[in-house]
């Protein structure tokens, strides 16, 4: 089961329409260490043409560029990190950062791990993991890049946290996932409904893990850039049925709410809460955010 | 070889600072200043990166970080500053020419280091200064030879 007709058709019944989209580049301004250099303007007189998105706090779409977003000084020195805008979502989802002890499960590249040390203002702390050898190498270069200084990374499975015996405010799992076609070209020649599958068995492993750390009064935002409501609004169905949470508002002014019926299924009412984004002036993502129904024995 | 090794490289700047050694951790030959808070969540011993990057050490010699630069810059070490078109040739890890230094802070002696600075005073990586700065003699010459620059983020990616 595996193909575009295939995913059109699921993505019919779910109530979108299949469409190409062609992604802008987007960059997020790190706000620590770009306050009072104008950087907006510096980034225009180099030739880069930039737009506020409305949606995002930092966040502005490259409409034009005369050099390379990625290899200005602005970028090198840490003013600015390029990440999609969807991306730029699921960190703004947690109420206030500063001060606090944050989890971030799946973190290379380290975009969203620079963007919360930014909220913080690199204050509290950060642990950060990643199962991925090679990967981990560019969240570290990532956090020098960005002067980050309240992170420490562990080259850790996510599902081996609970293996730290320590208690997190916020935790962000950015759930390894299936993706989605906006992104890959070759996404509806190489993906199946059974590797769908297992990552959802995966995430929700993940999400058992992660919910175990998670204070009593802790914040969790869960997000993916599938678009499969296996890996999305069904895991999110299955952990406040699980694991104890139950789903919040996001607030957000972008996106769609979260589906409630899902081929024939019916899900909690509360799943409405969660964030769908199907591609249109983003990539396709989708985001959560839970917190504890009942507080922790222990 | 911590605090030591980074103490050492900072004086060849002409600055001062104090670093907690308890503070200091290292691995890998790399060194990290963690804070009170990071602390007690370093609670193994095979962390990958943690706290604020202080540089590395490769056979015995003390390889600085771009935000140890940067902190020497706002301490008053030994710099430069350069014009526009310059600061984008050091990124891209050529050296500096007389005629392109705007500023000197410090006594830009011969066979020391500086760091170089772009207009807006934000560090770009450090050099060896080889070439009169001054603007008396030949401004075409090759006066600071690149040391480390902030391209590098770029270069490790390849």
């Amino acid at each position: 089961m595996s193909g575009r007709e295939f995913f059109q058709d699921r993505y019919r019944q779910l109530g979108w329409e299949l469409k190409e989209v062609n992604l802008r580049q987007a960059i997020r301004i790190n706000n620590t260490n770009a306050r009072g250099k104008n950087l907006v303007e510096r980034l225009n007189s180099l030739g880069v043409v930039l737009q506020k998105i409305p949606f995002l706090q930092s966040g502005y779409w490259v409409l034009d560029s005369k050099v390379s977003a990625g290899a200005t000084a602005e970028y090198l020195l840490g003013l600015y990190s390029i990440q999609e805008a969807a991306a730029q979502i699921p960190v703004s989802l947690f109420s206030d950062l500063r001060g606090k002890r944050v989890l971030d499960c799946a973190a290379a590249p380290g975009g969203k791990t620079v963007q919360l040390a930014d909220a913080m203002q690199n204050s509290g702390a950060i642990v950060a993991l990643d199962v991925d050898k090679r990967r981990i190498a560019a969240v570290g270069n990532h956090l020098e890049r960005c002067s980050i200084t309240n992170t420490v990374v562990y080259l850790l499975d996510a599902r081996q946290v609970p293996s730290l015996n320590l208690r997190f405010d916020r935790i962000l799992v950015d759930a390894p996932c299936s993706g989605n076609f906006a992104g890959d070209r070759d996404w509806f020649k190489n993906r199946t409904l059974k590797d769908i599958q297992c990552n959802a068995a995966l995430q929700k492993d993940i999400l058992t893990k992660a919910s175990e750390c998670l204070s009593n009064h802790g914040e969790l935002v869960y997000s993916t850039c599938s678009l499969e409501p296996e890996e999305n609004e069904l895991n999110m169905d299955w952990a406040i049925k699980n694991l104890n949470l139950q789903i919040q508002e996001t607030h957000s002014s972008y996106g769609q709410n979260g589906l409630t019926e899902v081929f024939g299924k019916k899900l909690d009412s509360s799943v409405a809460k969660c964030l769908r984004m199907w591609p249109n002036e983003t990539q396709g993502f989708f985001a959560a955010k839970l917190k504890r129904s009942q507080p922790h024995d222990r | 070889m911590t605090a030591k090794a980074v103490t050492n490289f900072v004086a060849t700047f002409g600055v001062d600072i104090i670093l907690n050694p308890d503070l200091i951790v290292e691995k890998n030959g790399r060194f990290y200043l963690v804070n009170v808070a990071l602390r007690p969540l370093m609670v193994r011993p095979d962390f990958f990166y943690a706290g604020l990057f202080l540089g590395k050490t490769k056979e015995g010699k003390f390889f600085p970080s771009f935000h140890l630069l940067s902190i020497l810059a706002k301490e008053h070490a030994q710099r430069i500053v350069v014009d526009r078109k310059a600061a984008w040739l050091f990124i891209c890890g050529r050296p500096l020419f007389a005629s392109s230094v705007v500023r000197v802070f410090g006594s830009a002696k011969r066979n020391t280091n500086t760091l170089v600075l772009n207009e807006f005073g934000e560090c770009l990586g450090f050099g060896r200064i080889v070439g009169d700065l001054s603007a008396k003699t030949s401004r075409d010459e090759v006066a600071v030879r690149n040391v480390s620059d902030v391209g590098d983020f770029l270069r490790r990616e390849r």
